[in-house]
């Protein structure tokens, strides 16, 4: 990476460390790609900016620097881009800008949107099981963790399905008799 | 002279009478056979018989057919049957080589469970105490369909016929398979009992649960403190309504949307089926994409069903596959609502027909045909 002057060694080789180049610019200077195929639903729009106001902005968005527009274009971050712009109306943003051509940048994109974990669900549970025995109220597990009241309550039952049923009446029995049609 | 069957309701709760057909069961047949799957009405099934049998100090079959690639709650769920009343249990554990169809790959239509030489990539290692070969002729096996070879119900149909004079019992439910229902129980199978089916060799298959309703299924459980496989838990935690719950195969063209949910229940699970199976990472990601695997809309570049039927026809990568599909579809009406189902079948890879076409006219044209009469 241009101008990047440390890097951390490992087994397979040096690995760039671009984080460490973040640079702060006009937000009107940044815009998007054409190919990203992520969406983002609204619920979880308002988890990004609930993040970013109670984390802060932690990872740049990155891009690369089209020098026949003057434009950096993302590779990946539009939507913490977008919070920054549209929801926040921030000014500034900040980037990293990386020398990929496009074939790279499209792989890019993809790579760091797949390349994630999902949340297990049992552990899901055990996480907002903590949350309620440390006081915090479903509401507002709700609002920090980007749930509806809905799945906060479901996560939150550890005795399980069976015990929804347990003032349940057992149904009638029935069974088949043959009748005459004429009767 | 014509007559008809009508349902008529008993004075008796359902579990109360499924407690007395199992104790008939058990005056008629020496041998009883549980075909447990793991999920919620066999276990509930394979208690109320075990509990018979220790009253009674006999023993009875648990059978479960293991597909391999099955959540590994599943397979514990198994296990914990089994172990329930030891001294009154033969397990049945079969682990033979099937075929089993995959709806996630186009070039590998099938996977063979428990394939031969692949035991360092299966699902787990089978079980010392299970039935490791096939326990019937195979120069008297049977199959279903040419196409498929020895597929699951082919075995079910060959190890059911490798016993005689026993009775089989089924988690069956009325409300649950209102069609099932139906087809079994038109006539009586076995003396005057209309919840049973015979079948050769003396064998009857019985389905005790047949009133249940889903309720009951989870009271039993909870009154009785059974165990039940996790996923059961997992999913309704994830918001999906409880009823649409199934614990079957994870890769059968009618339960592949498990793939979306399965990094999230059991990682391990997933690690081991992505190294086992072809196409479960595409059953992963688009398992749910209305225009991938549902096929419930068209993808942008074709303009008709027809279109894309063509489309995928003349690309299906296995030339004799292929023929089996333009042979089955030379015989359906040629319009849009057969020709999205035709697509769904290409994308799924539904070679043995299990999601059936409804041959009739688009049900749109009828409308726009009366509007126009209308106008």
């Amino acid at each position: 990476m241009e101008g990047t002057t440390i890097i951390i060694e490992t087994k397979k080789g040096d690995i760039a460390l671009p984080l460490l180049e973040v640079q702060i610019v006009d937000i009107n200077r940044v815009q998007a790609n054409n190919y990203n195929p992520n969406a983002v639903a609204d619920n979880n729009m308002a988890l990004l900016e609930e993040s970013i106001l109670s984390n802060g902005f932690c990872f740049a968005v990155v891009t690369i620097y089209d020098k026949d527009i003057d434009k950096y274009i993302i590779v990946d971050g539009f939507h913490r881009y977008s919070i920054f712009k549209d929801y926040l109306e921030a000014k500034q943003l900040p980037i990293i800008v990386l020398n990929h051509d496009v074939t790279q940048r499209m792989a890019a994109t993809v790579q760091f949107n797949r390349a994630r974990g999902v949340h297990q669900v049992e552990l899901m549970g055990d996480l907002v099981q903590a949350l309620v025995q440390q006081g915090v109220e479903d509401a507002d597990i709700s609002q920090r963790l980007g749930m509806e009241e809905e799945e906060v309550y479901r996560l939150k039952q550890i005795t399980g399905i069976a015990e929804l049923f347990k003032n349940q009446i057992y149904s009638k029995s029935w069974g088949m008799v043959e009748v005459n049609e004429n009767d | 002279m014509s007559s008809t069957l009508k349902q008529v309701y008993i004075n008796k709760t359902v579990i109360d009478a499924t407690r007395e057909r199992i104790s008939y069961v058990f005056d008629e047949f020496e041998n009883i056979i549980v075909s447990v799957s793991g999920g919620k009405d066999s276990t509930v099934l394979a208690h109320i018989v075990l509990q018979e049998a220790h009253r009674r100090g006999r023993k009875v079959g648990i059978f479960f057919l293991d597909e391999e690639v099955v959540y590994d709650s599943t397979i514990k769920q198994v296990e914990y049957l089994m172990e329930m009343y030891p001294e009154n249990t033969t397990k049945l554990w079969l682990q033979v080589e099937f075929n089993l169809t995959n709806a996630t790959s186009l070039t590998e239509n099938y996977l063979k469970c428990w394939e031969k030489g692949k035991h360092k990539i299966w699902m787990r290692s089978k079980k010392a105490f299970a039935i490791q070969q096939k326990p019937w002729d195979e120069a008297k096996e049977t199959i279903r369909n040419k196409d498929v070879g020895l597929d699951f119900y082919a075995v079910l149909d060959n190890f059911e016929n490798s016993r005689e004079n026993t009775a089989f019992l089924v988690g069956l439910r009325a409300t649950e398979s209102p069609n099932r229902w139906r087809a079994v129980s038109k006539n009586p199978g076995y003396k005057n009992v209309f919840w049973c089916t015979g079948k050769k060799h003396g064998n009857c298959a019985f389905y005790p649960l047949y009133d249940w309703n889903f309720h009951d299924i989870w009271k039993y459980i909870y009154d009785s403190q059974l165990r039940y496989s996790k996923i059961y838990d997992y999913m309704y935690k994830k918001g999906m309504g409880i009823q649409e719950i199934r614990v079957s195969s994870l890769i059968h063209e009618k339960s592949f949307k498990a793939l979306v949910e399965l990094p999230e229940f059991e990682p391990d699970t997933y690690n081991k089926l992505l190294k086992r199976v072809k196409g479960v990472s595409v059953g992963n990601l688009y398992g749910k994409d209305s225009k991938m695997l549902k096929v419930s809309k068209l993808p942008k570049n074709f303009r008709t069903w027809i279109e894309y039927r063509d489309f995928l026809l003349a690309t299906y990568p296995d030339d004799e596959k292929r023929e089996i599909f333009a042979k089955r579809f030379s015989n359906h009406l040629e319009n849009r609502y057969v020709a999205r189902q035709q697509c769904r079948q290409l994308v799924l890879n539904d070679i043995e027909n299990n999601l059936p076409i409804d041959n009739k006219p688009d049900p749109r044209e009828l409308t726009l045909q009366k509007w126009r009469e209308l106008l």
